[in-house]
């Protein structure tokens, strides 16, 4: 172990992964792992067998990727992009993070981000020398308040030259399902250009947002687009999540650092599936429709349900395919425990929230999060299972449980 | 919609980059490959193949596509990859290893080697070099942080100056990075270098990460794994990839095996590197890696007979051509032609000659070191190999002195 840098050693193995094997061996039904179990969409699929057939097998960069993301930014946000400058492909949304932090934070640079939030962030800023700093939306609705945003932001760092804070931003977000409203990114853009603080944003559910809400690009409003990376990839919108083709899209030099350090990290994205990426790019408006209209009714299967067996479900998904639900009070059971307790009992998995707070612990063993990027079959059988544990008044008997003393 | 400002209009802001970019620029293959497709030159610098792979190793990729494997895999390989990595090695090498615990697949072996000084190479750390090396060695290098030393391979026989890495060797080394076979040179670490620098690693407490991309193409010499000398296993990371033995280069698979104290490190790195490697293409590299041994001599075969269509005539057009063993690349002394440097010559072979080389300073911490020699590539078709060789036997023209 002393052989480890001292970054590594700080590292622990992902919470999410190990759920997912004890899943395997249960042979549960997983709710937890952020992927579909359906099948990927037959013309995207096929024009990557066709890219394999075809010979795009070498090293390549496949610049109609930012040409068609150029294009879409324009039309869904309005923003102007330059393709040729501005964005860099890579290996998905993963690789498009750990780029643009490498590119931007030196050792001690601290990096503000909304709790509760994805476990990667953590460990990538970290990996980089960086601090995180983290800002609690609220409960029960996630929202942001501007005095807890303004106070993250530390003298210390102004004060030092060489330091440059930056901010991190989710939306929709992974787990709540919250989408940040106007307003919201209207507060966090004027902090950002008060302070000259630079913004990174994980865009990866931009197309599935719901009750005919659409997704608002920080870099939109005035003043960020200059002062904005924005990362995304092909992974959920097309249900390719295997694939690994990503980008992202900020600023001409902060755009050729990444392109730089992305170019040292992996050096190039899948060359057959950057391919395949220009197809799933021209899908037609009704490709994203359905999309939306899918998940939306996918969601609203599953809130009815955590609603009907008793979770106290305040907060409907805004996007995402997650639902994040918290225990009745009247539940005794940590988020693990229960959990655990409904993988043994019903056969179902999902992920405890712990993981994904890293402020204060008040509500941070309380929610339990569910993915419905599942087939029907999938969540009308977990529907059942979790339905047969419940008793006369239709709530989880699970709530109750108590341990064996 | 809000009024937005486009990048070009805005003023730009300062440059707001980390320190560790100082180093990194745009690739010297960039820069080649743009002025040669602006001059309709051949392209033999470029180290990636104009054929394609094998069939059987495409179909396979077809095929798990179809059926439904497009998924994220788990984050340190598909079982089964994982399997047949540690199945080959012990082919290779003799050496046994746990395919669960000791092997990590990574998109491509970029990214192997990225992850592996991230998670085992502290700031400030030495990590020891033999220069000329894979330009992506020292940004790479820099971005943990690491203290760059290099130790220089020497034309003609470009041997490893043991004494040299004897004195080079401080408390203060946490690594040596070996190539073999080598890029550029194509030199092949032999045994008794390999025996050397083992038991200077052994007496120092000193790691090894070795890049062995290049192990199906060796021609004159045994491929040695330098993880299979005895005592070397615990403290080696062993680095390969499909890319270079399948012409698959564009499929970004690669792996590390590794002990499991050096592969825990290597994991964690490369789960927020990548977090997973493409699914599809791993279920092929299953394939790719149990295929029979016809194919892996077919293979080095037919580099052979490009390797003395090119080697044959840049002798006989005037260059000085130094020996290579392995790898696809071939070094030669240009300094015939009576151009100033490596690069000069390099930009002369582009507009006049219509062929592309790689001038070999970039692969030296002093750049002074490579201004003699530049790098041909025959990792491209017969017919492109000949085309290249006439355009040279029509325009090349020596400067006598």
């Amino acid at each position: 172990m002393e052989k480890l840098s001292s970054v590594a050693k700080a590292l622990a193995p992902s919470p999410i992964q190990e759920l997912s094997f004890l899943a395997q061996r249960c042979n549960a039904i997983n709710l937890a792992e952020g992927f579909p179990d359906f099948v990927a969409p037959a013309h995207i699929k096929n024009a990557a067998v066709s890219a394999i057939n075809s010979d795009f097998n070498q090293y390549r960069h496949v610049q109609g990727i930012c040409d068609y993301v150029a294009q879409k930014m324009k039309e869904m946000h309005g923003m102007s992009i330059d393709p040729l400058t501005d964005i860099v492909i890579c290996c998905g949304q993963s690789e498009a993070f750990a780029a643009a932090i490498f590119a931007i934070i030196d050792h001690g640079d601290e990096v503000i981000v909304f709790d509760p939030s994805y476990e990667t962030y953590d460990t990538c800023i970290r990996l980089t020398g960086g601090v995180p700093v983290y800002v609690g939306l609220d409960p029960p609705y996630w929202t942001l308040d501007p005095d807890k945003l303004e106070k993250a932001f530390t003298d210390k760092t102004k004060a030092v030259v060489l330091n440059r804070p930056l901010l991190w931003q989710h939306s929709p977000h992974n787990p709540t399902g919250k989408v940040f409203t106007k307003d919201e990114l209207e507060v966090i853009s004027e902090v950002c250009t008060r302070r000259d603080v630079l913004a990174v944003t994980d865009e990866v559910y931009e197309h599935i947002t719901y009750d005919s809400r659409s997704h608002v690009s920080l870099a939109s409003l005035p003043g960020m687009q200059s002062r904005t990376v924005i990362t995304s990839s092909l992974s959920k919108t097309y249900s390719v999540t295997g694939w690994r083709v990503g980008w992202a899209i900020a600023p001409r030099c902060i755009a050729s650092a990444i392109r730089n350090i992305h170019i040292r990290l992996t050096d190039s994205a899948p060359a057959p599936f950057q391919e395949a990426a220009l197809t799933a790019l021209r899908s037609p408006p009704s490709y994203f429709e359905t999309l939306r209209s899918d998940y939306e009714s996918k969601r609203d299967c599953i809130f009815e349900l955590l609603v009907k067996v008793g979770f106290k479900m305040l907060f409907k998904p805004q996007g995402s395919f997650f639902v994040f639900a918290e225990l009745p009070e009247t539940c005794s059971l940590s988020d693990v425990e229960f959990v655990e307790e409904l993988i043994k009992q019903a056969g179902v998995v999902a992920v405890p929230g712990a993981g994904f707070f890293h402020g204060d612990g008040c509500c941070s063993r309380r929610y339990i999060r569910f993915a419905f990027c599942k087939s029907n079959e999938t969540l009308s059988a977990a529907a059942a299972k979790i339905s047969e544990l419940a008793e006369g008044d239709g709530r989880l008997k699970i709530f109750e449980h108590v341990f064996a003393l | 919609m809000a009024e937005n400002e486009s990048t070009q209009n805005s003023v730009p802001p300062p440059l707001q980059v980390a320190k560790r970019l100082e180093k990194f620029k745009t690739t010297i293959f960039t820069q080649m490959s743009s002025l040669a497709i602006k001059h309709g030159a051949i392209n033999l610098g470029q180290g990636f193949p104009n054929f394609d792979g094998p069939d059987f190793v495409k179909e396979a990729a077809i095929q798990a596509i179809r059926d439904g494997k497009n998924q994220y895999a788990r984050g340190c390989g598909v079982p089964d990859l994982n399997l047949a990595v540690a199945e080959r090695f012990k082919k290779d090498t003799g050496l046994v290893v746990d395919p669960e615990r000791e092997v990590t697949v990574t998109s491509g072996c970029t990214e192997a080697i990225a992850a592996t000084m991230l998670s085992l190479v502290n700031p400030g750390d030495e990590v020891v070099v033999f220069a000329p090396f894979y330009d992506s060695y020292e940004a790479t290098l820099s971005m943990a942080g690491a203290v760059t030393k290099s130790i220089t391979l020497r034309p003609p026989t470009f041997s490893a100056p043991i004494d040299e890495l004897r004195s080079l060797i401080s408390k203060s080394t946490r690594a040596i990075l070996l190539n073999t076979p080598h890029n550029p040179t194509g030199k092949m670490f032999t045994r008794d270098e390999l025996d050397a620098i083992a038991s200077l690693c052994i007496e120092h407490d000193v790691l090894v990460f070795s890049d062995e991309v290049y192990d199906k193409l060796a021609f004159e010499l045994d491929h040695i794994s330098i993880a299979s000398l005895p005592g070397m296993y615990e403290r080696t990371v062993t680095l390969n990839s499909l890319g270079k033995t399948f012409s698959l280069t564009g499929w970004k698979i690669g792996w590390a095996i590794a002990p499991p104290h050096l592969t825990w490190g290597v994991r964690q790195a490369h789960s927020f590197l990548t977090f997973a490697t493409a699914t599809p293409l791993q279920h092929a590299a299953v394939a790719a890696l149990r295929a029979p041994d016809s194919y892996f001599e077919e293979l080095r075969r037919d580099y052979l007979a490009k390797k003395s269509i090119l080697v044959e005539w840049l002798k006989s057009v005037g260059f000085k051509v130094f020996p290579s063993s392995g790898t696809y690349f071939v070094v030669v002394d240009h300094t015939p032609f009576g151009q100033e440097n490596d690069v000069a010559f390099c930009e002369y072979l582009i507009k006049e000659v219509g062929v592309v080389a790689i001038p070999t300073s970039v692969f030296y911490l002093n750049p002074e070191e490579g201004k003699n020699l530049v790098r041909f590539t025959f990792c491209k078709d017969e017919q492109t190999l000949r085309s290249a060789v006439e355009r040279m036997k029509e325009k090349l023209i020596i400067k006598k002195h």
